[in-house]
């Protein structure tokens, strides 16, 4: 890397963390730790809840998705803006009229202490979980393509992240975060406008779009209604709502974020504004996906992304069957080039025919160059069976460190360190929260000091940041990075949601049925997917899972009330 | 200020808000109209 990149990056990310110790140097009580001073704007509370989800997983293997799949995941997001308004509407209200410092703290008052804690354990498991993937995930991706220490770069995002949530808190999380998001969205604009300039002369920018379109890229809605498929828009618009509901108003590393806010005005503001921005942004996020897909149609890429996999392969007795492939690859691409140009021409004078030639004679040459990866990947497993050979997660990174002109491949490098270092922070500040005022200062360690519990917050902070990051050492890669996080939430979101629901809707409901319905329901959840993934038995789409956890808990806690009070109505 | 008042709060724009919540949903359903016109043109 030139030591330009390095300049730009190392001083983009210290000097966020620089401004967000300095700003938070008089943080000295507990609740201006955990809550801040409740001082942000909902600029900044909408900024920060925008970081906290996207991670830079989203900005590394999201790219890599719509190159392979097209944009059809844009559609995970349509469910965002209803959950938002549902929330502003019954969750904030509750939230700012109790004065909690968690979510969980409410379900106390409401059911009793057992599902206050359950649900808290549920949180802390999942949130745990997800918290070493969000670290782990770009360091291996980054090791790989950088060629730095993969324990290294674990240790880089993570130290950096203990040090400043250490040190500010919350109020350090959501200033940071500002910054952070700032830089995000400014490097992936300029990587959008950089692609653009750098396609061929003779393919304009409209060209490269009706190219995408035509090759099926663009297949950002799609109506029908089928459970099997993981994104349309029934799934986004039923299973999305529920998964947001429960991620935005029941996870504490979202909860936080707007429980800091000036006002209920400020948090509601905050939530909404992170409605309307955040489909358009994950649409920008895709279409850099497809601009790199398109790109790469004009610029020969790697016969494939990950170029530790690759290096591997040409040090083994498979070396020669390589240098074949790539060859073959080569007259593909070359045959490609012709046809593209044709399929350019048809579209510009919308001869129809034409477009229905030259589309199909563009997607043969493609799948043949899918096969010849699809052997690549063959050689890969040959030469050392553990290597993972999917590839989609490196070609975003790929593209910055090949294509990208000094200076700014430090700024995207310094794009997905900050998404990591962004998110990461929020679930370490939620673990350490929980942990301090749902099990340490209920059940534990009653009527302390202040500097206490803000010891103990301090500690747990550090403790989350050293499991996080010990799990990270240890992950291996999931099939799809971004969707890895999001099946880990899926499986106890539904149940934390439920037990929410009730609370906020099921007025008979008491704490014993809520528990025993919340256990039920989590078992089945993690019973369908297992056998999902198992035997294979319906093959359906996680996002429903949030679905059928939540229903299940609404309903057994229904029919146990029934039962009781029916019980209880009955003559001795 | 208590809790409570919290609660009367009014919105910077549009005054009351259910119509900012509407607002909302109606920008959201123009995007998703947009995206899928975007989606039947270039395919």
């Amino acid at each position: 890397m030139h030591p330009l990149d390095w300049a730009v990056m190392l001083a983009t990310l210290l000097g966020i963390i620089a401004y967000g110790i300095w700003k938070t140097r008089s943080v000295k009580s507990v609740k201006s730790y955990l809550l801040g001073d409740k001082d942000l704007p909902w600029w900044t509370i909408g900024l920060s809840i925008m970081a906290t989800q996207a991670s830079a997983i989203t900005f590394l293997s999201t790219p890599g998705q719509a190159y392979e799949d097209g944009m059809r995941f844009a559609q995970f997001y349509f469910g965002m803006p209803v959950a938002m308004v549902i929330l502003c509407v019954v969750a904030l209200p509750v939230y700012y009229r109790l004065n909690v410092y968690t979510a969980y703290e409410y379900l106390e008052g409401r059911f009793d202490l057992k599902t206050r804690t359950f649900t808290a354990v549920l949180f802390l498991i999942s949130r745990g979980l997800a918290a070493g993937i969000t670290i782990y995930a770009p360091a291996i991706i980054l090791s790989s393509i950088l060629g730095w220490s993969l324990v290294w770069t674990n240790l880089f995002i993570g130290v950096l992240v203990i040090i400043y949530t250490v040190a500010g808190g919350t109020k350090a999380v959501s200033v940071t975060q500002k910054q952070q998001m700032i830089v995000i969205l400014s490097g992936m604009f300029i990587a959008a406008i950089i692609l653009v300039n750098l396609l061929p002369e003779d393919v304009h920018f409209m060209d490269s779009v009706a190219i995408a379109g035509k090759l099926g890229k663009l297949n950002v809605v799609d109506f029908e209604f089928n459970l099997q498929n993981r994104y349309n828009f029934w799934s986004g618009m039923l299973g999305g709502v529920f998964l947001f509901l429960s991620y935005f108003g029941t996870d504490q590393s979202q909860v936080q974020r707007y429980l800091s806010g000036k006002s209920l005005s400020e948090s509601r503001l905050g939530l909404l504004f992170n409605g309307i921005i955040k489909v358009p942004m994950q649409f920008l996020v895709l279409f850099v996906g497809i601009l790199v897909f398109v790109f790469f149609q004009f610029t020969k890429p790697p016969i494939h992304f990950n170029t530790a996999n690759l290096t591997q392969v040409e040090q083994s007795e498979y070396a020669e069957d390589l240098a074949q492939l790539e060859a073959a690859q080569t007259v593909i691409f070359d045959q490609k080039q012709e046809e593209l140009r044709g399929l350019v021409q048809a579209i510009r004078v919308e001869d129809e025919g034409q477009i229905v030639a030259q589309q199909a004679a563009v997607q043969a040459l493609i799948d043949q160059d899918h096969e010849v990866r699809d052997q690549v990947r063959e050689l890969i497993k040959q030469t050392n069976p553990i290597l993972e050979t999917k590839d989609d997660d490196y070609v975003f990174i790929t593209f910055v460190m090949n294509h990208l002109p000094i200076g700014l491949v430090g700024l995207l490098l310094a794009v997905i360190f900050s998404a990591a270092m962004s998110s990461t922070a929020s679930e370490l500040n939620a673990l350490a929260t929980t942990t301090t005022i749902d099990l340490y200062r209920r059940s534990m360690a009653k009527d302390r000091t202040d500097q206490h519990y803000l010891n103990a917050s301090k500690f747990f902070t550090i403790l989350w940041g050293g499991i996080a990051l010990a799990f990270a050492m240890v992950a291996n890669l999931f099939d799809n990075l971004i969707e890895a996080v999001n099946i880990i939430g899926s499986l106890f979101y539904g149940t934390i949601l439920g037990i929410f629901v009730v609370a906020f809707f099921g007025k008979g409901s008491n704490g014993n049925n809520i528990f025993l319905a919340a256990i039920i329901a989590e078992l089945s959840v993690i019973t369908i997917y297992v056998g999902d993934e198992i035997l294979e038995w319906y093959n359906l789409g996680y996002l429903w899972l949030n679905l059928i956890g939540c229903l299940i808990v609404v309903l057994i806690s229904f029919i146990l009330r029934y039962l009781w009070t029916g019980f209880r109505a009955q003559p001795a | 200020m208590t809790n409570d008042e919290h609660i009367e709060e009014y919105p910077p724009i549009l005054k009351t808000w259910p119509r900012l919540y509407w607002t909302v949903l109606i920008i959201h359903a123009l995007i998703i109209t947009a995206f899928y016109l975007f989606t039947q043109y270039f395919s």
